[in-house]
């Protein structure tokens, strides 16, 4: 569960970033992040998951505060960012082992899962070559099979079908569901309305700091009165 | 022509873009115009104190000209150290070389450029070490104003032939690039070779010349500037400059200028000439070439066995560090290499018996086993490790990924000790590797190298700590090129100032305990730098969350 308590952000004095933006996302939920670019969705992401200072307010992940017990929160989630290119000398069963160091994943399970996580994304094969060797598309999925090797109670990921191919972005959309179902987390932000429509519980849609809805699709065609497509509802939203 | 002279722009501005940058910001510019004034007071105050000591003593055995010699085989030799590191970066690993490859430029045009602007790299820093110790000399000496022009025209000369041949070496090596389908590994095995390949020509060019006997020697320094005919002979270009230099009669100056500038003009034809036919080739291998990827089912168990995080952090920072040649060039190398080719050139030198006979009872007379004489073994390890670039580049190198510190759930003050291991590990070996020579040369006693081994780790964990903090400060994560970070990065010249400082905390020390017994001042220095280390780790365990706060 991750609950996002009244934060706000500013990078130039007096110009908040993110404007006093409260959320709530409950276990079992798939939960889509959407705005237009600038918006803060990215800004949004990295306060959760600690890489920005929040300025004012709170994040819990798991009852955890990414302030005050950063290590403790940071144990109970899992993270895709939007640019998959690191560690790139490494090779990916190398990123993978250490990913394993990092998050204490126990000798006998390792295998197990990084087996599963890279057959399903069919990177098995490739996992004794440098990373600087994939394509885009291989390492994002290398970069998800880090994050998910854990088993995270909750999934964040920022922009994550980019670069996929259409069957692990298929695999990938199962595997939230899956990872939603047992009763967990997915957190994420996408451009991509029909993925957000078809897979996604519920939205948040952030438009210049702050969060102008949040709720289901069915709720927002009820408050706007309307049986648009969700292109023309999202631009309506975002456009006032 | 023109085209040349835009491409040359173009490939400056790029390479200098970190300090134009920022130069709109005032306060920032006149910090790094400071900063780099000091530095430059310092150096050249260093050269000419060093200069003047030598001169006067040349001067009063009438041996004054081997000083011009010694300062144009310098001068030789740092084009030289200077090109194997810059070389191989220029003209392959620069990321801009796949923007200019589809415009309309002919081939020459771009090696042209490429290389004008490696000759004006190499200028910045030769100015410095030649043309301030031959003013000293030319001031010293009382010689008119023919011998200034002599002496810059030398200083432009000299860097021209080297840059060609470590160029030309490059290119060959590189060549090979297409026929390899593992191109990061051709890279970095081309890198290291390379590397030996030029270690080995300095070497064997010190041998050259053989053992000058005792008698032959004593009449040469008999005569006046007899001395000089010992160091000629091992590049003809530098002889002829050498002979341009210590002349009195214009005629011989000139006959020996069109010498060396004949030479110069046929190189850099056949320089073109070959660069043209091979240089494309290999670039193109190697920006083409593609990963090579073995498809290999089977991984081993061990691969997935785990180890303690430490080892596995460590493990992955060497991995990053030696599997990329330009970090592996800019940042693990120097630091081995430069006393490595000290200890090569001084084996040589030294091999004969006889010298190495004089040189024992020489220093068998002497006094070594003294505070001064440990606190100057400091300083020459300190002028060594200030060339690790590891910890200083610790956070930049990771480039926009360097975020991946801040949400992993491990405490950001064990990620810098993690990322600074490598570091201190590399300045063990750098201080291992100079303490064996100090003993070969000077035998001191085991108890000696051990407390000088020490405390030079002493000085290395905090050399790393400080380094890890500034870069923390200022780093430079927007890069597109390793070679941003690894050699164009105002931050390198933080090593350089701490080994300044440390040196001068070192003259102080000799001057305060002139005749404290070695072991009791080596003592006081450890415990010194141990006080200063703990203050500074306390502050980076106190601070380790503000200091991160510019990765985002």
């Amino acid at each position: 569960m991750i609950e996002i308590k009244n934060i706000s952000k500013s990078y130039v004095k007096n110009k908040k970033s993110i404007d006093n933006l409260s959320l709530e996302v409950k276990n079992g939920e798939i939960f889509g992040f959407l705005g237009p670019n600038g918006a803060g969705k990215t800004t949004t992401i990295r306060m959760i998951t600690g890489i920005l200072n929040i300025d004012e307010g709170d994040i819990l992940i798991d009852g955890k505060s990414i302030k005050k017990d950063p290590i403790e929160a940071k144990k109970n989630f899992g993270f895709v960012p939007d640019n998959p290119d690191m560690f790139l000398k490494l090779k990916g069963i190398e990123y993978l082992t250490f990913m394993a160091d990092v998050y204490d994943v126990p000798q006998n399970k390792r295998r197990e899962k990084i087996e599963e996580l890279t057959k399903k994304f069919e990177i098995y094969n490739e996992l004794n070559n440098e990373i600087q060797s994939y394509s885009h598309g291989m390492r994002q999925k290398i970069v998800i099979c880090g994050a998910l090797l854990s088993e995270p109670k909750n999934w964040i990921l920022d922009e994550p079908m980019t670069g996929l191919d259409p069957k692990s972005s298929f695999d990938l959309k199962e595997m939230m569901r899956e990872h939603a179902k047992s009763g967990k987390t997915v957190f994420f932000s996408t451009h991509i309305l029909e993925v957000a429509e078809k897979l996604c519980d519920r939205v948040g849609i952030i438009n210049k700091g702050k969060l102008v809805f949040v709720g289901t699709f069915d709720e927002m065609k009820q408050k706007f009165k309307e049986e648009a497509s969700l292109e023309k509802l999202f631009l309506e939203i975002t456009e006032k | 022509m023109n085209k040349v002279l835009e491409l040359t722009k173009i490939f400056l501005k790029t390479s200098f873009s970190s300090m134009n940058a920022k130069m709109g910001v005032s306060t920032k510019f006149r910090g790094k115009f400071v900063l780099y004034g000091l530095l430059f007071v310092y150096f050249a105050g260093l050269i000419i104190f060093l200069s003047y000591n030598l001169l006067e003593g040349l001067i009063a055995i009438n041996q004054e000209a081997i000083f011009i010699a010694m300062v144009l085989f310098m001068i030789f030799g740092f084009a030289i150290f200077q090109s194997i590191f810059s070389s191989i970066n220029i003209l392959y690993f620069t990321k801009d070389t796949e923007y200019i490859l589809p415009l309309p430029l002919k081939p020459y045009q771009i090696i042209l450029a490429r290389t004008i602007v490696m000759l004006i790299a190499e200028y910045a820093l030769i100015f410095l070490v030649g043309l301030i110790p031959l003013t000293t000399y030319g001031i010293l000496t009382g010689v008119g104003i023919a011998f200034y022009i002599k002496m810059i025209l030398a200083v432009i000369l000299i860097p021209i032939l080297p840059v060609l041949l470590i160029n030309i070496i490059v290119m060959i090596i590189m060549s090979f690039a297409k026929l390899t389908k593992n191109r990061n590994r051709f890279q970095l095995i081309a890198s290291l070779l390379v590397l030996v390949i030029i270690i080995a020509l300095s070497v064997s060019m010190n041998g050259i010349k053989g053992d000058v006997s005792n008698e032959e020697m004593a009449q040469m320094i008999v005569q006046a500037n007899g001395m000089l005919e010992m160091v000629k002979g091992y590049f003809p270009t530098v002889d002829f400059l050498i002979n341009a230099l210590t002349t009195n009669l214009v005629n011989v100056a000139i006959f020996e200028f069109l010498k060396t500038i004949l030479i110069t003009i046929v190189a850099f034809a056949v320089y073109m000439l070959i660069a043209q036919k091979i240089y494309f080739k290999g670039l193109v291998g190697n920006l083409f070439g593609g990963g090579y990827r073995k498809s290999n089912k089977e991984i081993k168990q061990k691969e997935f066995s785990n180890s303690k995080l430490y080892k596995s952090y460590i493990g992955k920072e060497f991995k990053c560090l030696y599997r990329n040649p330009v970090f592996l060039m800019q940042c693990l190398l120097p630091a081995i290499l430069i006393p490595i080719v000290i200890v090569a050139i001084t084996y040589t030198s030294l091999n004969s018996k006889e010298t190495m006979g004089e040189l024992t009872q020489m220093l068998g007379q002497m006094q070594v086993n003294t505070f001064t004489v440990a606190c100057i073994i400091l300083g020459i390890i300190q002028f060594f490790t200030m060339f690790i670039y590891i910890s200083i580049t610790a956070i930049s190198r990771d480039g926009e990924n360097a975020v991946f510190i801040k949400y992993i759930p491990v405490s950001l003050y064990k990620q810098y000790m993690y990322k600074i291991a490598p570091n201190i590990i590399m300045n063990v070996i750098t201080t291992l590797i100079s303490l064996g020579l100090a003993k070969y040369i000077l035998n001191l006693p085991i108890i000696t190298l051990i407390l000088l081994l020490i405390v030079s780790t002493i000085m290395g964990i905090l050399q790393s700590i400080l380094m890890i903090i500034i870069d923390l400060k200022r780093p430079k994560l927007n890069w597109d090129s390793e070679y941003a970070v690894a050699k164009q990065n105002f931050n390198l010249i933080f090593p350089m100032i701490l080994s300044m400082i440390n040196i001068i905390i070192l003259v102080g020390m000799v001057i305060l305990l002139k005749d404290i017994n070695i072991y009791v001042g080596l003592l006081i220095l450890g415990l010194l730098f141990t006080i200063i280390t703990i203050v500074v780790n306390k502050y980076m365990k106190k601070n380790q969350y503000e200091l991160a706060q510019k990765i985002i």
